[in-house]
């Protein structure tokens, strides 16, 4: 595979990158910003929606940064899996990510970016166009989605990250940085329903880090991946789940991979809570309701109808997790 | 270190590190016989030297043909691949490897489409971009060829029409990769879109375009490219089972998933000579395609077989890509080359087919296998690749072990417009074998009796003849079945474990060569050939056409001349990468290479042992009989001072004729029956193996995880144990993707879903069980120093033992693979309904109480136990016949002494109403037929 040609500009600090994305904006220049390139390069590989720039975040200072309340775009996962201050929960949930190789070179900033996913959207060029291409990089073509048929409004290939329902549960700010400025958004409102979309940057924006509260350090949580292999796979499904412990208001659930977006199930927590907590029965009908609430698509490896099934499964798990 | 001399010039001195190891290079290197740092000859190791001739290896198998040429140098010792050096320090030159001046690369249009006539190609923008070299069309070759002789129909690229996504279309060379992947977007292609056949259910009946035309032999108007019908034996035995169950198993297509993608480098010299460099499992079948393709005689063209980074079956047949390289190399006189993205491997495919398979099986009330009755519908995709033989092995390869009372097999492959399958590591048995075994533990289950005691009730002896005919020389299979039940705990586990927990047994069977070669006649011409030269310096040089393929072979056959000729390893180089000068040879495919080669190899050193041996007797006065070869030496054997140097008998033996060289070859022995189909199948020796597995299933998710395999196969005889051991860990790893995880996902429109590595699921190491290899070595006859293969047959068993693990853990028989967790839930959630148990934790194990015929079968397991031994022994290799179990005199013809007893090879009218999905092909008259109706 040969990589299409595009330009790689490699700002020292923050102000740079804002001023070249400022600069190739008002030229009218398409580009994408890139960290670890675990996601981006081999979507580039096989001409996923390429870009002539590219913006590299590698050499810009600062942004490596961990700490038990924050986390930089560029620390890669790696780093995130060893004892050195971050939430244990995050250090179990990027020690789940991909495989040990990917892992040195994938990072926080790209985990949350990450592309959707859809197995009609990642395939080559040759691939694409037999099927006459697809909603979510339609060539021009105007082309349908090939998941749901007949509508073209919407993209419904699954985000498939494994630290964003971590930080969800640990209550984590994302802190944004633009050519407009520096904006802080909870992570829970960082993303936005639609697989092209994504999430709520704009032009010219990226994530320049995490921040996570205080007290998010005396929760303990849980994190539950499906995978059909328990390396190299993206989930399937994923549950995460964190409470100060004893305090079962403090309760709080996430999952990824089950729709566009990842998701936070307060509504239903709330509902359990309202119901009266009465431990593994509240459990139990908590991780249904869960279930319920979520409505995955056919366009990943396992069943939607499985993946959904398994949501009460990674639940329950999830939630016993920390409760024993 | 006076007189000896190293590897590597420079350095002298010290040759060793201060911690004792060698220095890699800096090796001493004696003069053969004697000097040097091993100034006296090493001892004879008699703990690798046969009891029959004196040494201390233990024969439990009787004596071998070869214990007289053994010299303890080398056979049965674990030892490095030969060719190991070159790949751990990554200079071993893989197809992508290769870097001729000049060259330029070639990219390939594929199609969009899955099934389209081409009613033109305009290539002139293609040709008006600079940087374009050559540009080649169908039009370019019309010459068919394909891997089998009965079944050329594959072009370099699609003449008429496309038979897939990414079938060839056209290809373009440029001056580099950019350039000629922007040419391929400046073909203007005319096609008109064809109805696609994507389920081979559907490929049995009449099509307006069938997706190839065989003429008169053409079945109707259907996609059916081979039928067979085989049955044999009393068919009235299945009346009244005692037990019997009847299976549809739905096995999806997997992939080689090779590491090394396919590539090759095109150059014609400046004689005009092609020197082709691919990495080939059968680099002369590749040699004859590229000739009648390019319509050049064979002489002028030279295969260069380059390092094959994986095959599995998957490089063995002859591909369009190297048509195409060759082609636009002839036309822009540069070197061209093509290597191959992943998603184009899938592509051109050639993996396991997907396959329908039923399988009917039952026993009498003495647990006698009374009869198997097998139907096997596969997905040939859009070629014909080894699929003529696929349809063969998916039923006759079940004739053994067991002693049967009747077989029954109806097979049919069909096209469909899918990438071609085709051969892969276990050829064609691997499907069926998982659904028997299936079947044999359901059958145990349903006596009440164990499934390791039923199948050793029922198993055929040492040099028996099975139901359709197959000679079986050594047999390992007791031995096997005997070994895993006790390595593990098997007694103290089946059917005893808890909930999630569970252990089941799979056997194998499989042909160690293929006793046709495809391409000629066996008695006209030899399987394979080796030709050894020894020149003054004493190395000795082996030229063998076999494709090392990483599975050593020619570590094999390195270590069978050094044992003849009593030479340290590194003295033997073998040649085997260029047609040039490699004697024909078929490749490494259907588990030949070691069986055939190394028999051919044995017989060449034996040539040059004889010739240094006369050569000695010159010298000192004793006949060969009464000499010794020993570590570069040969010696009187009752006074070893009395002797000669290797290499001064050597140069004796040279004296008048320089160079010593010797040529050796393998045929097979007659044998086998004579009905139509009667060589597919027929092997010089056959392989058996038998795994237990442990399994642990998730019971909540239905993901499961194998834990631990004891592996046990009958090789025959562990040339190398080391290689042996790797290619069993290596096949349960194989066989272990098939059954958790790994399909070829064809999605609602046909595509091929998930062409790289990501999304086919290939087993991590996570997944990987930890495997207890079990060398079992029931010494073959006509084996090399009693060697079998042990490449493929591995493989077989871990897929029914895993199926029948999972069903020992959860009380669930699933006839679908892989085994994904999706697949196992609800399966679990069905029998959850089944029983009305709200929590999947509530459901019960399966358990076992021995019912009255486990006494039966136990008696019978311990009497064919002290027939076999005696056997084994015995010098009478006259056959034991299947069929004598069941009270027949194997002296009078079988159709003689039973009414019912039946040997065909086409259905009768009859029958033809009852016959499974892929029998439903007899129902279709031959073109010739039809004409001759009207």
């Amino acid at each position: 595979m040969l990589m299409p040609p595009f330009t790689l500009h490699h700002p020292s600090n923050v102000e740079q990158a804002c001023e070249i994305a400022k600069q190739l904006l008002e030229d009218g220049q398409q580009f994408d910003w890139v960290a670890g390139g675990t996601d981006l390069i081999p979507n580039y590989k096989w001409h996923i929606n390429t870009k002539p720039h590219v913006i590299s975040l590698a050499k810009i200072e600062g942004t490596n940064v961990i700490s038990a309340t924050e986390i930089g775009c560029m620390a890669r996962l790696s780093d995130l899996t060893i004892a050195n201050g971050a939430h244990p929960l995050i250090a179990e949930a990027a020690s789940k990510v991909a495989s040990s190789l990917i892992r040195k070179n994938a990072t926080m900033g790209g985990n949350l970016c990450l592309d959707t996913r859809c197995f009609w959207y990642n395939q080559g060029e040759d691939w694409r166009r037999s099927i006459d291409w697809c909603h979510k990089a339609d060539c021009g073509s105007g082309a349908d989605c090939r998941v749901i048929p007949n509508q073209n409004t919407l993209c419904v290939a699954t985000y498939q990250g494994d630290l964003a329902p971590n930080l969800m549960v640990l209550e984590a700010v994302v802190h944004i940085v633009g050519p407009s400025g520096q904006r802080q958004v909870s992570i829970g409102d960082f993303y936005q329903l639609d697989g092209k979309k994504k999430n709520v940057l704009e032009a010219g924006e990226f994530l320049l880090k995490v921040t996570l509260p205080k007290q998010s350090q005396q929760r303990i949580g849980c994190y539950q991946k499906l995978r059909v292999r328990d390396s190299w796979d993206f989930p399937e499904a994923g549950v995460a789940a964190s409470w100060i412990a004893g305090d079962e208001k403090s309760l709080l659930i996430a999952s990824t991979a089950l729709e566009s977006i990842p998701k936070m199930h307060d509504e239903q927590v709330s509902e359990a809570l309202a119901a009266g907590w009465n431990g593994a029965d509240s459990v139990k009908s908590l991780s249904v309701a869960i279930q319920k609430s979520i409505n995955p698509v056919n366009n990943t490896t396992l069943t939607p109808r499985y993946r959904k099934k398994m949501v009460r499964v990674l639940a329950k798990r999830a939630i016993e997790g920390f409760l024993q | 270190m006076s007189g000896g001399y190293k590897q590597q010039p420079g350095g002298g001195g010290n040759i060793t590190r201060k911690d004792g190891k060698r220095v890699a290079g800096k090796q001493s290197f004696p003069p053969p016989g004697s000097g040097g740092s091993r100034p006296q000859m090493a001892k004879r190791d008699l703990q690798f030297i046969p009891e029959t001739v004196g040494g201390r290896e233990k024969q439990p198998a009787g004596a071998h043909v070869h214990d007289r040429i053994r010299t303890g140098t080398t056979v049965g010792k674990s030892m490095k691949l030969v060719d190991s050096n070159a790949k751990v320090t990554g200079q071993a030159w893989y197809g992508d490897d290769v870097r001729l001046p000049n060259e330029c690369i070639a990219k390939i249009l594929r199609s969009p489409h899955h099934y389209a006539k081409v009613i033109s190609i305009d290539t002139s923008k293609v040709e008006a971009l600079p940087g374009v070299l050559a540009v080649a069309t169908g039009q370019d070759s019309l010459n068919s060829f394909g891997v089998l002789p009965v079944t050329k129909d594959e072009h370099a690229m699609a003449v008429d029409k496309v038979r897939h996504v990414g079938d060839l279309v056209a290809c373009v060379a440029a001056v580099d990769e950019a350039t000629a992947l922007h040419a391929l977007s400046l073909f203007e292609v005319e096609y008109e879109e064809l109805e696609p056949v994507f389920d081979p259910k559907k490929g049995l009946e009449d099509a307006d375009e069938p997706i190839h035309w065989r003429g008169k032999y053409h079945l109707g108007k259907t996609n059916v490219q081979k039928r067979v019908f085989q049955e044999f034996g009393d068919r009235s035995l299945i009346d009244k089972p005692s037990a019997s169950n009847h299976n549809k198993w739905t096995m999806k297509g997997v992939h080689h998933g090779f590491t090394e993608p396919h590539a090759v480098v095109a150059h014609w010299d400046p004689n005009g000579r092609l020197q082709l460099y691919t990495p080939s499992q059968v680099p002369h079948y590749t040699h004859r395609a590229l000739s009648t393709v390019l319509s050049v005689p064979m002489h002028q063209i030279n295969v260069i077989r380059t390092f094959v980074g994986g095959g599995f079956g998957g490089k063995s047949d002859p591909f369009p890509h190297e048509m195409c390289a060759a082609l636009l190399s002839r036309k822009c006189g540069r070197p061209v080359r093509i290597t191959f993205d992943r998603e184009e491997v899938y592509m051109i495919n050639r993996g396991r087919h997907p396959s329908h398979i039923e399988v009917k099986m039952s026993a009498d009330k003495e647990a006698r296998i009374t009869g198997f009755d097998i139907d096997a519908l596969i997905d040939g995709g859009g070629f014909a690749s080894f699929g003529h033989v696929t349809s063969y092995y998916n039923g006759v390869l079940a004739t053994a072990p067991y002693e049967l009372g009747s077989f029954h097999y109806t097979g049919a492959r069909v096209w469909t417009n899918k990438p071609a399958s085709g051969a892969m590591r276990g050829h064609g048995a691997v499907n069926t074998r998982c659904a028997v075994e299936v079947g044999l533990d359901q059958m145990a289950e349903d006596l009440s009796v164990d499934p390791i005691d039923l199948r050793l009730a029922n198993l055929l002896p040492p040099h028996s003849r099975t139901i359709s005919g197959f000679r079986i020389t050594s047999n390992g299979m007791r031995e096997a079945l005997e070994r895993v039940r006790e390595g593990s705990d098997w007694d103290n586990k089946f059917r005893q474990l808890p909930l999630g927990k569970g252990i089941g047994i799979g056997c194998g069977f499989f042909i160690s060569g293929s006793g046709l070669p495809i391409h000629w006649d066996p008695n006209k011409f030899p399987h394979a050939t080796v030709h050894i030269q020894v020149d003054m310096d004493g190395g000795v040089t082996v030229h063998s056409g076999a494709a090392e393929i990483g599975q050593g072979s020619t570590t094999a056959i390195a270590q069978v001349v050094a044992e003849v000729l009593a030479l340290p390893i590194e003295m033997i180089h073998v040649r085997s990468h260029e047609s040039d000068t490699s004697p024909v040879d078929l490749g490494s495919y259907s588990s030949r290479v070691t069986f055939m080669n190394a028999n051919a190899a044995i017989r060449a050193a034996i040539e040059i042992r004889d010739k240094l041996l006369n050569a000695a007797w010159e010298m000192i006065g004793y006949h060969p009989d009464l000499l010794v070869l020993n570590d570069r030496r040969i010696y009187y054997k009752h006074d070893p001072s009395i002797g000669v140097s290797y290499l001064k008998a050597l140069h004796k033996a040279q004296e008048d004729k320089g160079a010593l060289i010797s040529s050796g070859a393998y045929r097979s022995p007659p044998m086998g029956g004579i009905h139509k189909g009667a060589a597919a199948g027929l092997a010089p020796a056959y392989s058996f193996s038998a795994y237990v597995a442990e399994t642990d299933v998730d019971i909540e998710t239905g993901k499961i995880k194998c834990t631990n395999v004891w592996a046990a196969h009958d090789c025959g005889r562990a040339l190398n144990p080391l290689a042996v051991k790797g290619q069993i860990i290596g096949s349960c790893h194989m066989g272990l993707g098939q059954v958790i995880s790994e399909e070829m996902v064809y999605g609602r429109t046909g595509h091929l879903q998930n062409a790289n590595l990501l999304e086919y699921k290939i087993p991590s190491v996570h997944e990987m069980p930890n495997v207890v290899p079990i060398i079992v070595e029931s010494c073959d006859p006509e084996g090399p120093f009693g060697a079998k293969e042990a490449g493929e047959g591995p493989l077989l068993p871990i897929l029914p033992a895993v199926v029948n693990s999972v069903y020992d853990a959860i009380g669930i028989r699933i006839n679908d693979l892989p085994l994904t967790p999706d697949t196992v839930y609800f399966a679990i959630e069905k029998k959850m309904k089944a029983q009305s148990v709200d929590d999947p934790l509530e459901l019960e194990s399966p358990r076992l109480t021995h019912s009255a015929m486990q006494q039966v079968v136990v008696e019978r397991a311990a009497q064919h136990k002290v027939r076999d031994i005696a056997r084994q022994r015995s010098d009478d290799t006259s056959a034991y016949v299947n069929g004598v179990l069941f009270g027949f005199d194997p002296n009078i013809p079988l159709e003689d002494q039973v009414e019912g007893w039946r040997s065909a090879t086409e259905p009768l009218p009859e029958q033809l109403a009852e016959l499974g999905f892929a029998g439903k092909a007899w129902l279709k008259k031959e073109q010739r037929e039809l004409e001759g109706d009207n």
